[in-house]
């Protein structure tokens, strides 16, 4: 399938089978959990980017079968139409956006997100601690999603962030590996 | 210099700054007109982003997601408040003082609550008002912010309770309350019903503290504009599912005194 | 003409101050108070908030103007939805000019309180608002 045509199916879906709400809310709501996890953390956001990780895992397991629903996507060939699903129909019918799919290994089993638009991060600013931004990841929970969802669909993925603009670099990017496929049944909810 | 640190609340009480009465900036603000003194920041900005003062207040106005991703992101919300008060409860067994119960809730005291469950049911919700409260905090300023110059404080008990079921229903939930009533029996009760408080009706995890959940998020947002509009009441979420609407609501404002006797003489 | 801004939160507590000289007609924005009239300005202000106190019922609009006099000065006040006051001290009248400062002054703190690591109540520390105050001083006071 190509870029173009998850484009439309993302587009088509959005606009059609997607019960909406005001995107503030979410950026509140998420912006808030955030902050609770650094208070009790005390502050250690390392760990805070494996709570959001985790969060990001739980709900990446249940998200996979609202998307299937929603979409009536088959399975995709490849580890490439994977990331255009993701990119262009994920994304797009849960936070309305489409992170561009850039950045391929040569053995395709690596790619990129670049977030152009980010509603978890709307209005936030790092706190000015000199900790911060070299340390937290502040839309961590979406590498957990990707992993949790993808391994309901028998892939195991590493997914991180490697660029913020919170943080002062010039684009979010996320980094996306496929460490294998998955044959045997695993069991999910794994903690 | 000292930076801020934002996981602390300072209360530094109004009183002259020695170092002003030598004319050198302080740790909080330079009271010079050039920035060369002691200011320093380590953020960095990505130059195509800068700051949050470069972005517009209005942009994601009318910007939407899907209900699904706040269902889902709520329901991890909830299942990390329930992990935190078991972790807790422990804590507390040694210790005789909830170390997190905000400060505008009033404590019970986890130590006469008899099991985990109990405290769980109990204690979770408040994490969920404190939730719905920073929330409620920020909306309020944003929604009035974004009225311009028509932007009018209220000042009387139903005009506040009106910006609620109206202006600040529809904003969240894109539809207003449903009603708002004056209780027959106290002066100083009101209530405001929800037959599907949309937070609710679309939380899919099967957990029977759900919905006291939902609705303690959504009472933190109402008191947090109460309070914030200096309106200090507390507000309760009950349940009282009908036929036609097993998921309805009711959130119960009871005014604090000193709001009735301010009424009275305006 | 020298002016003293404050942003007073819900406990009375300062959150931000700052001090202007005007602009306008030549002047080079440098604020010219005497050494010993500043700690006045914190004193004067500080008091006012019992007077905005009363009379905020009286009215529903945000920017309450002149609130307070003291000799030749004035505290102009500015409250937000949230309660949290801006202060302006200042020797010549100028609500026009003063109400465009504060609007601007609003946004700024609204722009500051979305971000979910400020909480209210929180002292102000970040330079770029500092710098868009008194961006906002230089243009209309």
């Amino acid at each position: 399938m190509s870029a173009n045509k998850a484009a439309r199916i993302g587009e088509e879906v959005w606009k059609t089978r997607i019960d909406k709400v005001n995107a503030e809310l979410v950026t509140l709501t998420y912006g808030s959990i955030v902050a609770q996890l650094c208070k009790d953390m005390e502050g250690d956001y390392l760990e805070v980017n494996k709570q959001l990780e985790k969060m990001g895992y739980n709900i990446g397991l249940r998200l996979i079968e609202d998307f299937l629903a929603k979409t009536n996507m088959g399975k995709c060939a490849n580890f490439r139409e994977t990331a255009e699903t993701i990119s262009k129909i994920g994304f797009k019918v849960f936070l309305n956006i489409t992170p561009t799919v850039t950045n391929w290994t040569t053995d395709g089993k690596q790619f990129s997100l670049i977030f152009e638009e980010n509603p978890l991060a709307d209005f936030v600013e790092l706190p000015d601690d000199g900790r911060a931004q070299n340390e937290l990841w502040y839309s961590n929970l979406l590498c957990g999603v990707l992993r949790g969802s993808l391994e309901m669909v028998q892939m195991q993925v590493d997914a991180h962030f490697v660029n913020d603009v919170l943080r002062g670099n010039e684009v979010t990017e996320m980094r996306v590996t496929l460490v294998r496929i998955i044959d045997d049944e695993l069991p999910p909810g794994e903690d | 210099m000292q930076r801020q640190d934002p996981l602390q609340s300072p209360f530094v009480p109004f009183s002259p700054n020695p170092s002003l009465q030598q004319g050198t900036p302080t740790a909080t603000a330079p009271l010079k007109h050039s920035l060369t003194a002691s200011q320093s920041s380590n953020l960095r900005y990505s130059s195509s982003r800068k700051s949050i003062y470069d972005r517009h207040l209005n942009r994601t106005q009318r910007s939407e997601l899907s209900k699904s991703s706040f269902a889902f992101l709520f329901g991890e919300m909830v299942q990390y408040a329930q992990k935190r008060v078991s972790g807790i409860q422990d804590l507390e067994k040694k210790s005789a003082t909830p170390s997190f119960v905000p400060t505008h809730v009033s404590p019970a005291g986890p130590r006469h609550l008899k099991s985990l469950s109990e405290a769980i049911h109990s204690l979770t919700p408040r994490r969920l008002n404190l939730h719905g409260y920073t929330i409620g905090q920020r909306l309020l300023e944003l929604l009035l912010w974004r009225d311009g110059r028509s932007a009018k404080r209220e000042t009387r008990i139903l005009g506040i309770l009106q910006f609620i079921t109206t202006t600040l229903y529809r904003s969240i939930f894109n539809k207003p309350a449903d009603a708002l009533e004056k209780s027959r029996d106290n002066e100083d009760e009101y209530m405001l019903i929800d037959n599907d408080p949309m937070v609710s009706s679309y939380i899919s995890i099967p957990k029977e503290m759900s919905q006291l959940n939902c609705a303690a998020f959504v009472a933190g947002i109402i008191e947090a504009v109460l309070d914030g509009c200096l309106f200090p009441s507390r507000v309760t979420a009950h349940s009282v599912p009908t036929e036609q609407f097993p998921g309805k609501t009711v959130f119960l404002i009871k005014f604090d005194e000193s709001v009735l006797e301010r009424e009275a003489v305006l | 003409m020298s002016f003293y801004f404050a942003i007073v939160g819900t406990k009375d507590n300062p959150l931000y101050e700052a001090e202007f000289g005007t602009s306008k007609q030549g002047g080079d924005g440098v604020a010219r108070f005497r050494e010993e009239q500043r700690p006045m300005n914190q004193f004067i202000v500080h008091s006012s908030l019992d007077i905005i106190e009363e009379v905020q019922w009286a009215s529903s609009t945000m920017y309450m103007k002149c609130v307070d006099r003291f000799n030749n000065l004035f505290v102009s006040c500015f409250l937000t939805a949230g309660n949290i006051k801006f202060l302006l001290l200042h020797d010549t009248k100028a609500d026009d000019a003063i109400r465009q400062f504060f609007t601007d002054v609003y946004e700024l703190y609204a722009k500051t309180l979305m971000n979910p690591f400020y909480e209210i109540d929180m002292k102000v520390t970040s330079i770029v608002f500092d710098s868009r105050v008194r961006g906002a001083a230089k243009k209309y006071l």
